[in-house]
């Protein structure tokens, strides 16, 4: 449940001049794994979640969630997007039940589901506002809760704290970790944040741009539950170190 | 909306009759002094006007002042007392039923059509190349040029009216839909089909909701081409209404009429605008509230 296979996928975007997003990509993440694509902008991250997501069709290769092809998107890959892409003329609790209600799922069959998750996300209070009436950490916290609300296999989060604030993101990474240990979902996590990607994640892929790859994979094996408190022990700070000057030597060699 | 239930539904109707309540105690401070500062500029024209006529020179002699044309309105609008051959006497609402059905006929036939055509047009690729080329070659052909294949089509009967006015007010929605739904967020898409929504839903459930600033804005555009063309109808294709009255109040040398029947148009005109922005604003409290916000 909720595996992702890339084999020697490639993305090739045509337009007036053809760009390579990526280039043989290969990775496998197994059930239930915290994997963190970290690397500059314009780096092929994004483009391999809307491969995996099924926004974008793979140029070359093999790429297998449960061991089916990935033609199209579906609820089993939830996605999270840096915006939140919430629907601005439909409230909390209508955002929230948007994938059970399309997917026909009965009312009561969601509701409970969905107030839980409401309340796991902190919103309960905020089930009648608009999206517009709530801040950035809010909107991203609905945004989760709508693709919990579906039961995903896999969370595809693309850059979800980017655009907020450090003390929110801190805050929301917590709830991450904690929505995350406790439902144990495949999570695939785009992020240019390194400390971001060592806090959350179980494997870092770092990539280099033009043409997108992953030039080093490095498992992060602090111990689990971890909350934001783990930022300053002292093997956070040896994996930073180790990871900074990986990068550097990947766009030394570009 | 049916979605929520409990709780949650009441809290919702709260909220809507907070803001209902909001947006009539903001209209209700700023109403004086709008109002005061929108009728500055007739009245002083008004006035003008009456003063100008009072000295019998206004263009001749050729046009009624207000006072005349006000005593003209009333008389076509509640009869004159006493004997009179006044053709025009008594028949104002009648010939404003007229015109407004013709229009609200007109109108409503547009919107759906045009709404849903738009809405594919700007949604689906084959609908676009099949069906706005057409859409754009007959656009440039003004409602006035369709008089005559109206006329031998439809008759000199309500249908050719209704036929003009849904065509003037089609090209305005038509455009401004499909602008509305080629301009959707492209991740507000992607969202809707990650979260298993099919092709029709997403239509209905994200595009439709998403054009509707668009839409509206068609709409009231659209409102305006229906009072023109059925104006320019009944002046030529039907025996009633106030294009009727007009253009025969005209030939009779009753100028007071043509006056008092071109202030009762922009009346009519002015009031269905309103009408429709008062149901935008309903429609779209969720904008209003964004524009507040940011």
């Amino acid at each position: 449940m909720g595996t992702i296979t890339f084999e020697n996928v490639s993305k090739t975007f045509s337009g007036q001049s053809e760009v390579r997003a990526l280039d043989g990509i290969n990775l496998a993440i197994g059930e239930g794994e915290f994997v963190a694509l970290l690397g500059p902008s314009g780096c092929g991250k994004s483009t391999l979640l809307n491969l995996l997501a099924g926004f974008e069709k793979t140029t070359e290769g093999i790429l297998l969630f449960d061991g089916k092809t990935v033609t199209r998107p579906g609820p089993d890959r939830g996605v999270v997007f840096q915006e939140a892409a919430l629907f601005p003329w439909l409230n909390v609790w209508q955002n929230v039940i948007f994938g059970p209600q399309v997917q026909g799922v009965a009312r009561a069959d969601y509701e409970s589901r969905a107030r839980n998750l409401l309340k796991l996300v902190g919103l309960e209070s905020f089930a009648d506002a608009l999206p517009v009436q709530l801040s950035g950490g809010m909107r991203q916290r609905v945004g989760i809760a709508r693709v919990l609300a579906m039961s995903p296999k896999a969370l595809l989060m693309d850059e979800p704290f980017g655009a907020l604030d450090a003390q929110t993101r801190l805050s929301m990474q917590q709830l991450l970790l904690d929505v995350w240990q406790s439902l144990g979902t495949t999570v695939l996590f785009v992020t240019h944040d390194i400390d971001e990607a060592i806090l959350l994640s179980d494997r870092i892929c770092v990539m280099s741009a033009r043409p997108g790859r992953i030039i080093r994979t490095i498992p992060i094996t602090m111990p689990r539950p971890r909350s934001i408190a783990s930022l300053t022990s002292a093997e956070f700070v040896a994996y930073k170190a180790r990871i900074m000057s990986d990068m550097k030597v990947g766009a030394a060699s570009h | 909306m049916s979605i929520s239930t409990g709780p949650i539904a009441s809290r919702q109707e709260s909220s809507v009759s907070r803001l209902a309540s909001s947006i009539l105690s903001s209209v209700a401070r700023r109403n004086l002094r709008q109002i005061l500062l929108a009728i500055v500029l007739p009245v002083v024209v008004i006035a003008l006007w009456q003063w100008e006529g009072n000295g019998g020179s206004l263009f001749g002699g050729v046009l009624p002042t207000p006072d005349r044309v006000w005593h003209a309105w009333k008389v076509w609008a509640f009869g004159a007392s006493g004997l009179s051959l006044n053709p025009y006497s008594g028949t104002w609402l009648a010939n404003l039923l007229f015109s407004a059905e013709r229009v609200g006929k007109g109108f409503l036939l547009a919107i759906v059509v045009a709404v849903p055509v738009g809405l594919a047009i700007g949604w689906n690729r084959i609908a676009s190349g099949s069906l706005d080329p057409t859409v754009q070659l007959l656009r440039p052909i003004p409602i006035t040029a369709w008089l005559p294949f109206s006329i031998a089509v439809f008759g000199i009967r309500d249908m050719g009216a209704v036929f003009l006015i849904a065509l003037g007010a089609f090209y305005p929605i038509v455009v401004n839909s499909a602008q509305g739904a080629r301009d959707i967020e492209r991740n507000l898409v992607r969202a809707a089909m990650m979260m298993g929504a099919g092709r029709w839903t997403i239509l209905r459930r994200v595009v439709l909701p998403a054009s509707l600033p668009s839409i509206f804005t068609g709409l009231r555009i659209g409102l305006g081409i229906a009072w023109t063309a059925v104006i320019v109808a009944e002046m030529v294709a039907v025996k009633s209404g106030l294009g009727y009255v007009l253009w025969d109040a005209y030939y009779v040398g009753r100028m007071d009429v043509v006056i008092a029947d071109m202030a009762t148009i922009g009346l009519l005109g002015l009031i269905s605008d309103r009408v429709i922005l008062l149901i935008e604003q309903w429609v779209l409290a969720w904008r209003r509230l964004q524009s507040f916000h940011s």
